[in-house]
């Protein structure tokens, strides 16, 4: 026995018998094609938005960020609430001074629209005081310019750090608008730095679309000039590594207790539940993908069956005169599964070349067509495994039933 | 004649077949012995059991009982596999309807037990070719079967048979589809190879045809009922 030999000979015996009838095995091979096809084209779609997701929520620091809001105290405190001072600037102080493993933290004190004006022209825009740590949890690139520094922070200086979009509707002609000056709420803030585009597609839409709009303005000028007090609409921090996570959120909780003595009229916020919820998406898309290539691999694999059947019944006769000559059942199990697997290898194949044709068609179509691989290797690499199980597997019973024929009846069928 | 060596030694061989509540018999009890380089034709009524025989010796069918020696050896009841060995290397069986695969070219037609008999020659389309060149149709190589006349096709069957070199060419009604001229002709391929060495054993209903031989079995209801051997013709 000589198991290479018989593939190699199954192999080209295979071929010949789908170069002979083209239009038969074209037609078995068809599910086939479609299911790898499909299957490979939809990893590649949803792979790319996922990707996209992921970059999405990792540059706004991932899961190392934590948020802390304002909420109304609990039933209990109630009646004591206003001996709390509320979230304000000294938390910030509070925390940068006591907590360690707090890496960065910023304010932020939300102003929403407000109408920018430039030499008698008029913008809305989103405007927002933050801290100098803002820029290192959500790892914005500026184009020109710095960030507000701590020395802003101080002197509460009237200097704001603008979006792309706020760039493009004053300041199209210069390529750099540091030091432009903006006018909002009658009071004139330079440009000190310029944020550059930001785009991660998510679904069609840019997922960092509102970061592109919000504009930055030293928290303590945004609290002096719109607030007239010193609270805070939200804390940021980030940790530098997943394990400091539970250790920082009790210290925070600790500190802040403490600052609003005793009122639990805060909370803080991981990024677990997003977390979580994207994981939530990954499995559904992969469960309810797998499902829909595993039927239609099984419905190629049945085509692929019946096809063997159908050949194996058309050549009854051809099986006698083997048989007769010398063929043992190995033989002719060996010839039949071999057809099945090259149909079956062959569409694979040519479902992978159409799968990348279809990636390239998804990507000039579909609005944020850039992010989707045209070869996700992996997918390849699976769609082809299993069309090529499928094609064995659904080989075996065909080939079993041609190499059980007696010869003698064999021959004898008309 | 010399006490020639035997090929096949069959002694009360059955072959019952059951066809709902009755059995048939296409084999009641056949004595029959083979020795090397006979020319045997075997004749009888249709249904006598001549093709059962055949396809017995061609180790295509298996008796259901009785002893079959096959050169010396205990062959009544051997595996399938090791059947098909035998088929593939030990005997040429020719037969009536051709059974050329008609998608493939005479070449590889002849070629094919080379195949399954995992002969390892070196050259197997000289091999074929001068099987060929046996049955006078070497010229013929790159044609498919349907492209042949009736004899031609038996001829190369016959090349098919020889491929292999075997010592015994079993034959079941091989000039049956084939008219006069060319059943004569076949017949005279016959006898050429018998003079190379080979035992042949034809199935025939012509006498004529029965005539080549130099021994004749006469079967009926599956019995050996007339058995020429020793006593020879011509
Ligand atoms: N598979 C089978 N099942 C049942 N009976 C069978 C089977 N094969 C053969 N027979 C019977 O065995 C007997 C012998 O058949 P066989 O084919 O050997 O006859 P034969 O002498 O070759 O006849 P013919 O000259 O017509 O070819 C017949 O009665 C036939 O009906
Ligand atoms: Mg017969």
């Amino acid at each position: 026995m000589n198991p290479i030999g018989d593939i190699i000979n199954g192999t080209t015996n295979g071929l010949a018998e789908v170069w002979t009838n083209k239009v038969r095995s074209l037609l078995s091979m068809s599910g086939i094609i479609l299911g790898v096809a499909a299957l490979v084209a939809m990893v590649g779609i949803v792979q790319g938005m996922l990707t996209n997701m992921r970059a999405s929520f990792e540059m706004s620091g991932g899961i190392l960020r934590l948020e802390v809001v304002p909420r109304d105290a609990p039933e209990s405190q109630r009646h004591i609430a206003g001996i709390s001072p509320g979230m304000t600037w000294r938390d910030i102080g509070a925390i940068q001074k006591a907590i360690p493993l707090a890496a960065f933290v910023t304010a932020e004190v939300d102003m929403r629209w407000e109408s920018f004006i430039v030499g008698g022209r008029r913008e809305f825009a989103f405007l927002r005081g933050v801290s100098p740590d803002f820029i290192d949890i959500y790892q914005r690139e500026l184009e020109y310019g710095r960030f507000i520094s701590d020395t802003d922070i101080a002197n509460k200086s009237p200097v704001i750090v603008i979006s792309s979009r706020v760039r493009d509707a004053f300041f199209r002609d210069e390529v750099n608008a540091v030091g432009q000056q903006i006018r909002i709420r009658n009071q004139i803030y330079t440009v000190i730095g310029q944020f550059a585009h930001m785009e991660a597609m998510v679904g069609g839409r840019n997922s960092l679309r509102w970061q592109n709009r919000m504009n930055y303005i030293p928290a303590t000028t945004a609290m002096a000039r719109y607030k007239g007090g010193d609270e805070v609409d939200k804390i940021e921090i980030m940790a530098r590594r997943v394990d400091d996570l539970p250790d920082l959120i009790e210290q925070v909780s600790n500190t802040l207790t403490q600052t609003h003595r005793g009122i639990q009229d805060f909370e803080i916020r991981t990024q677990e539940e997003q977390l979580q919820e994207m994981r939530k998406l990954e499995n559904s898309f992969t469960y309810s993908l797998g499902g829909i290539a595993a039927i239609s691999l099984l419905v190629g694999g049945i085509g692929i069956m019946n096809v063997m059947l159908a050949s194996v019944s058309e050549r009854i006769r051809e099986i006698g005169v083997r048989k007769a000559i010398g063929a043992r059942s190995y033989d002719i199990f060996i010839q039949f599964l071999s057809e099945a697997v090259v149909i079956s290898v062959l569409g694979g194949l040519i479902g992978l070349v159409a799968s990348v044709g279809l990636l390239s068609l998804a990507r000039d179509f579909i609005p944020d067509g850039e992010s989707i691989q045209t070869v996700p290797v992996n997918a390849m690499f699976y769609g082809f495994a299993f069309s090529t199980t499928i094609g064995l597997l659904s080989g075996i019973y065909p080939a079993l039933r041609a190499a059980r024929l007696d010869p003698i009846d064999a021959l004898r069928y008309e | 004649m010399n006490q020639a060596e035997e090929i096949f030694a069959l002694s009360g061989i059955r072959r019952t077949y059951q066809v709902g509540n009755e059995y048939v018999h296409a084999l009641d009890g056949v004595d029959l012995t083979i020795h090397d380089r006979e020319f045997i034709a075997v004749i009888g009524t249709s249904g006598s059991g001549k093709s059962t025989l055949m396809h017995t010796l061609g180790f295509m069918d298996s008796p259901t009982g009785g002893e079959m020696i096959f050169e010396g050896r205990d062959v009544s009841s051997i595996s399938r596999a090791e059947r098909a060995r035998l088929r593939a290397s030990r005997i040429g069986f020719v037969f009536q309807a051709f059974n050329l695969l008609p998608r493939l070219t005479v070449m590889d037609n002849v070629t094919l037990p080379l195949v399954y008999s995992r002969n390892k020659v070196k050259d197997k389309t000289a091999r074929a070719l001068k099987a060929l060149q046996r049955v006078g149709m070497e010229h013929r190589s790159t044609h498919t079967p349907n492209q042949l006349s009736g004899g031609e096709r038996q001829r190369v069957a016959i090349a098919r048979a020889l491929i292999n070199e075997p010592r015994l060419i079993l034959a079941d009604e091989p000039t049956g589809n084939l008219d006069s001229k060319n059943r004569g002709k076949i017949m005279d391929l016959f006898t050429s190879l018998l003079d190379e060495g080979i035992t042949l054993a034809v199935v025939t209903h012509d006498d004529e045809v029965a005539e080549y031989a130099e021994r004749r079995i006469r079967m009926q209801d599956g019995k050996i009922i007339e058995d020429t051997a020793g006593g020879a013709k011509q």
